[in-house]
């Protein structure tokens, strides 16, 4: 049903780097868990079927704000979450790359 | 006080006994670092004690002293490492937020902050509250204070350890397929998984967030009561937060609906003997049992391991080490993904976001998801027209008592312990687990739960079948 390059798509596709003989485990555990859940496609409707939540279309009041009334005193401790600093910018590495 | 264990008191006790003068926020919250310093080491509940615990106390007694009284002032808590305490680290359990300090309160916290909580700690838990035993966490499994050889259950395994073990008077944890519920059960606490949207989940790092929500462990029903109450309510932070007048008010019908085609097989004999003994209760008070019937409810966990990986899949895709957390260095830009992830996440998470991944790729998206949104409306169709007439649902909160360490090391198998529970998650109905009774193992009684689930914003129904039960 999926196979090892399956596994290896799916984790090019989630960025994952895979452990070592990962993809067999990760294989086998997967296909279990798909062979179980397959029992969905037992079920006859479409999903137009899928239900409304309780509330929807919620938007708040628009409300003017100070600065200072928002993030403005946990700039620091944000700034301190970035992995790489430098002054005051977070450092993060460059989009656009050459293809080789 | 001498001569009395007031970690053993429950919220509404020690709050009494704070107003009476007989003790002090400073003496409870000495008490329960006694008990951590002695068995955390061992237990590995607590993955930090915060330093100021001691100065929190002391501010609650200060503020007692001129006069205020609020709902739980000087009542020491225990955390869940997934809610944000602004300045405090927070991890989910994951080495991929070691070193994380949150930059906000999540919204439980600012309404337990202005009730006069004190905080201990934050506790472990599956990582990123994958899984149902603990034993997932990134810093090591819990051990179930009632029997050092079991697992406390999980994903908040470490909020149950922590009250079950008297290392906090009470404890929030999160709930997303029964992660509240199944510790509780396992631990012999009540825990309740409010209905969705009551609490908000702005500052609850999300699993799947059309089924996660914050609720409270406890060692009564009216602790439980009392912290939902605290903490519940509309959040301009979460746009799924419910009014008071979302849902209908329902009149009690004084019945109990039993679901006994899906007693059949699965549940332990002594574990049904303990939900049977717990149902005779509810008749003894006047309660009429109905044999009831839900043709999808078996589906529920085959539909609930499709839409949770699906949405975990999506909402892990943040961690990709760009703005916080770990951030590891490759060859190229995708690299840096791949090996932040890869290092910092640990198997049962890399394991849920491929499998989520897989139901949300485009050849099987209809066949997975699509077909698991269908049969959720489905399900939660059957639930609200059953209980339109009834109370509340009765099932055992799980078909077996705490497993041992190490004894469910296939992830499908460990999924199955869930059966009971991922159904009010996907329904959005509110769902209490209460202690009915122990059983048997290896010359240890150990506790089970019995799961009653209620209509949409009944919560208080919850309360009164509890209470009846206790």
């Amino acid at each position: 049903m999926i196979s090892k390059d399956d596994i290896k798509g799916l984790a090019e596709l989630a960025r994952l780097k895979l452990k070592d003989g990962e993809d067999e485990s990760l294989l086998k555990d997967i296909s279990n868990i798909l062979g179980y859940v397959g029992q969905v496609q037992s079920f006859s409707a479409d999903a137009a079927m899928a239900g409304v939540p309780a509330v929807h279309n919620v938007l708040r009041e628009d409300v003017p704000r100070a600065s200072e009334d928002t993030m403005a005193h946990k700039e620091e401790l944000i700034k301190q979450q970035f992995p790489k600093r430098e002054g005051e910018y977070n450092v993060v590495r460059k989009i656009i790359q050459k293809d080789e | 006080m001498n001569n009395m264990d007031v970690t053993t008191l429950s919220i509404t006790e020690a709050l009494a006994k704070l107003k009476a003068g007989e003790i002090t926020s400073v003496e409870l919250v000495r008490a329960f670092k006694k008990n951590i310093d002695e068995r955390n080491e061992n237990l590995n509940v607590y993955l930090e004690v915060f330093t100021d615990i001691e100065e929190q106390a002391t501010l609650a007694d200060k503020r007692r002293a001129a006069g205020e009284d609020l709902p739980l002032l000087g009542i020491p808590l225990a955390i869940k490492d997934n809610i944000l305490i602004e300045g405090k680290h927070t991890s989910a359990a994951s080495k991929i937020l070691e070193n994380y300090t949150a930059t906000y309160d999540a919204t439980v916290i600012k309404k337990l902050k202005d009730a006069g909580a004190v905080f201990l700690g934050r506790v472990n838990m599956d990582e990123f509250a994958m899984g149902g035993s603990t034993e997932n966490s990134g810093f090591g499994p819990t051990k179930n204070p009632l029997d050092e050889t079991r697992v406390p259950g999980g994903s908040s395994g470490g909020s149950a350890a922590a009250v079950a073990g008297y290392m906090a008077q009470a404890a929030l944890g999160s709930d997303t397929g029964g992660s509240i519920r199944e510790p509780a059960s396992f631990c012999g606490l009540v825990g309740l998984k409010p209905t969705y949207g009551a609490v908000s989940r702005s500052g609850l790092m999300a699993l799947g967030s059309s089924l996660d929500q914050i609720g409270p462990l406890t060692h009564t029903v009216e602790d439980a009561e009392l912290l939902f109450n605290i903490i519940r309510g509309k959040d301009p932070l979460d746009s799924t937060t419910i009014a008071s007048d979302t849902y209908p008010k329902k009149n009690p019908t004084k019945k109990i609906g039993v679901p006994k085609h899906l007693l059949v097989e699965g549940v332990e004999p002594d574990v049904l003997a303990a939900f049977n003994d717990s149902l005779k209760k509810f008749e003894a008070v006047g309660y009429e049992l109905v044999d009831i019937t839900l043709p999808s409810a078996s589906l529920a966990l085959a539909i609930y391991y499709i839409i949770m990986p699906a949405e975990a899949s999506s909402n892990l895709s943040r961690f990709d080490g760009v703005r916080y957390g770990l951030s590891k260095k490759g060859e190229s830009l995708f690299e840096d993904y791949a090996a932040t992830k890869g290092d910092g996440f640990g198997e049962e998470v890399r394991r849920r976001v491929l499998l989520g991944t897989y139901v949300l790729s485009a050849g099987y998206y209809d066949a997975y998801y699509g077909k698991a949104l269908a049969a959720r409306a489905q399900l939660t169709a059957e639930f609200s027209e059953a209980l339109k007439n009834l109370d509340a649902i009765a099932v055992p909160t799980a078909p077996v008592p705490a497993t041992k360490l190490g004894e469910k090391s296939d992830p499908l198998s460990m999924y199955l312990m869930d059966v009971f529970t991922v159904t009010a998650n996907l329904t959005g109905h509110p769902a209490i687990s209460i202690p009915m009774g122990t059983v048997e193992r290896e010359g240890k009684n150990l506790p089970v739960g019995l799961q009653l689930t209620a209509a949409h914003g009944d919560e208080a129904t919850l309360f009164t079948l509890g209470k009846a039960l206790q």
